[in-house]
């Protein structure tokens, strides 16, 4: 899953292959939408009888850098073997 | 047996183990420097995520952060996500090629890393005095927070806490070094998340029946302002939401944590540490003082009938263990007090190493003594954990703060600004020294500058994007690093990185 570059090295790094950019994009997403998402916090919004929506929005933030984690350095980083 | 002599037979045996397993290490430890600084480079999976998270998990966690929710409502968590974030980020991104260059090359600090990446002496010198200057006055508020709670829960006066923490401390790091630091957090760890989550169950056991939906409840109807922002006393706003995020991120730059990356055994390590990082870390522990802080404690003060009415300011970092001695059996109260001993040791034990090993290898041996040998450096660094923690303790008591005010508004902050010149070390070829001193320099003015004249938060935001632009204009302005420099620190990495190790 290593490109190679124009010199025919191996790319190693995440910002030089798809996989790592795919990867990368999703965490700064993820990133920008937690400095979006306080906007919301002024009103009372509890989900589950107890849920407020710092804590669920960290946790769903949390969540999506744990796939895309998972998925990245178990099938796409260059040095998980 | 009386409820005194048995919280004073539980401290003794508590502390008797801490102090066993110091003995233990120091038995097996080989008598060299890197096995004395970095546990011979030799730390595991399992290991390493106990070491790590209860590295950051301090007395801070029971207290500052539980006390700063109860007054404030629940956007603090941001926060702690921004810190798990970064913690992974950390593993993910920087550790593999931290691990990797100073295995390669003997570095037995990240401080003496950087200086070598950017062949500058300089810069040793700065950023040793930087961190030292940040994490010592953090090493003296744990054994501070700890004589607060013997005097909440014994009614003894605060520096008895202060002694005993601080005997275990200096001994388990004096004798055992980082291996006993990291496989004492392993108790200790255990000792943290039970205390936390069994008073958790406890309390709402008896109180609340219903569950934490109850206890919702009954904040929505008297106090409605704990669960929403900008909280009681109109702290939040979306800025201030967003910036305490950012800091957090910053995490990655924390010199303990940085430090532990370089005791790893094996390359694995890193694929494995980020996800124990989000779910037993992120999700599950740092859920307990979250629903301890933002809900149960804040239920408890503003229900009908209740025994601990409301507390502000300092008093509210003491209210978890306040709430415990109020409504659970004496002696789970002193139970709950050796979890915030183990987390406060937990942590503090970590920094106190770390702190040691910037005095003894990058200020010592780096300009004093350059020819000392392992034993010589081993001494070094004993003497440098009797002073730092001295110095510490000082600071703490001359200038008490809150708890969480002192991590997320001067520790972290501070520790943020060796973080361009860290990242750009090991992921910019084209970073410099001229860059990382000129970067380092400004950004920490800006800082210091913004706590004199009191300019806010914003301040610490300022100083990190300014520190960074600074780092990276004047390295394009300065001749590249040498070809040795970025064959040592990026091809032979990612050669050992892409090898079966």
């Amino acid at each position: 899953m290593i490109e190679t570059d124009n010199a025919g090295g191996k790319m190693r790094e995440m910002v030089r292959h798809t996989a790592g950019r795919i990867f990368l994009c999703i965490l700064l997403l993820s990133t920008l939408g937690m400095l979006y998402v306080p906007k919301y916090f002024f009103q009372e919004r509890i989900f589950f009888g107890c849920m407020t929506l710092p804590f669920l929005s960290g946790i769903l933030f949390l969540l999506v850098w744990l796939v895309a984690y998972l998925v990245y350095f178990f099938f796409f980083w260059p040095y998980r073997h | 047996m009386s409820a005194t002599a048995l919280t004073i037979v539980s401290l003794v045996i508590f502390g008797g183990i801490i102090l066993w397993m110091a003995v233990y290490g120091y038995m097996i430890s080989s008598k060299t420097s890197e096995d004395y600084m970095l546990a011979g480079r030799g730390i595991g999976i399992i290991v390493m995520f106990f070491f790590m998270l209860f590295s950051i998990s301090s007395a801070w966690t029971f207290y500052g952060y539980t006390g700063f929710l109860y007054q404030h409502g629940p956007s603090y968590v941001f926060f702690v996500w921004g810190c798990v974030a970064g913690f992974a980020a950390l593993y993910m991104f920087l550790g593999p090629r931290l691990w990797a260059v100073s295995r390669l090359n003997r570095f037995l600090s990240p401080v003496e890393l950087l200086s070598e990446r950017y062949q500058s002496k300089p810069l040793r010198l700065i950023l040793a005095i930087l961190l030292l200057s940040f994490i010592v006055p953090y090493i003296g508020i744990q054994p501070r927070g700890v004589g607060l709670g013997f005097k909440a829960l014994c009614n003894v006066p605060e520096y008895i806490g202060i002694g005993y923490m601080t005997v275990l401390m200096v001994v388990l790091v004096y004798m055992g070094g980082m291996r006993s630091t990291a496989w004492v957090n392993i108790f200790l760890g255990f000792m943290d998340t039970f205390a936390f989550l069994i008073s958790l169950i406890w309390i709402m056991k008896i109180l609340f029946p219903g569950g934490l939906a109850e206890a919702t409840r009954i904040l929505s109807e008297k106090s409605p302002a704990l669960l929403t922002a900008p909280g009681p006393q109109n702290y939040f706003n979306h800025a201030t939401i967003s910036g305490l995020f950012i800091v957090g991120l910053l995490a990655f730059s924390w010199p303990h944590v940085v430090i532990g990356t370089m005791t790893a055994r094996e390359k694995n390590v890193f694929k494995w540490l980020p996800m124990l990082a989000i779910v037993a870390g992120g999700v599950c522990f740092y859920t307990i003082p979250f629903i301890w802080g933002s809900i149960l404690a804040p239920a408890i003060s503003n229900m009908p009938g209740t025994r601990v009415p409301l507390v502000t300011g300092t008093e509210a970092d003491f209210v978890l263990q306040t709430i415990v001695t109020t409504y659970l059996p004496k002696w789970f109260a002193t139970f709950v007090l050796m979890g915030v001993i183990a987390a406060a040791i937990s942590t503090a034990a970590v920094q106190l190493m770390t702190s040691a090993i910037f005095v003894s290898r990058d200020i010592i041996h780096g300009f004093f003594k350059q020819d000392a040998t392992d034993k010589q450096l081993i001494g070094w660094t004993r003497i440098a954990v009797i002073g730092i923690i001295i110095c510490s303790i000082i600071v703490a008591v001359w200038n008490p703060i809150a708890l969480a005010l002192y991590l997320t508004h001067i520790a972290v902050p501070g520790f943020a600004q060796w973080a361009p010149c860290l990242a750009g070390a090991i992921l910019w070829r084209r970073g410099t020294a001229q860059g990382a001193i000129a970067g380092t320099l400004t950004g920490t003015a800006i800082l210091i500058i913004g706590f004199v004249f009191k300019l806010g938060n914003a301040i610490t935001l300022v100083s990190i994007i300014v520190n960074l632009l600074v780092y990276i204009m004047v390295s394009l302005f300065t001749p590249k690093p040498s070809p040795e420099i970025q064959g040592k620190f990026f091809d032979e990495v990612d050669e050992f990185l892409s090898s079966r190790n």
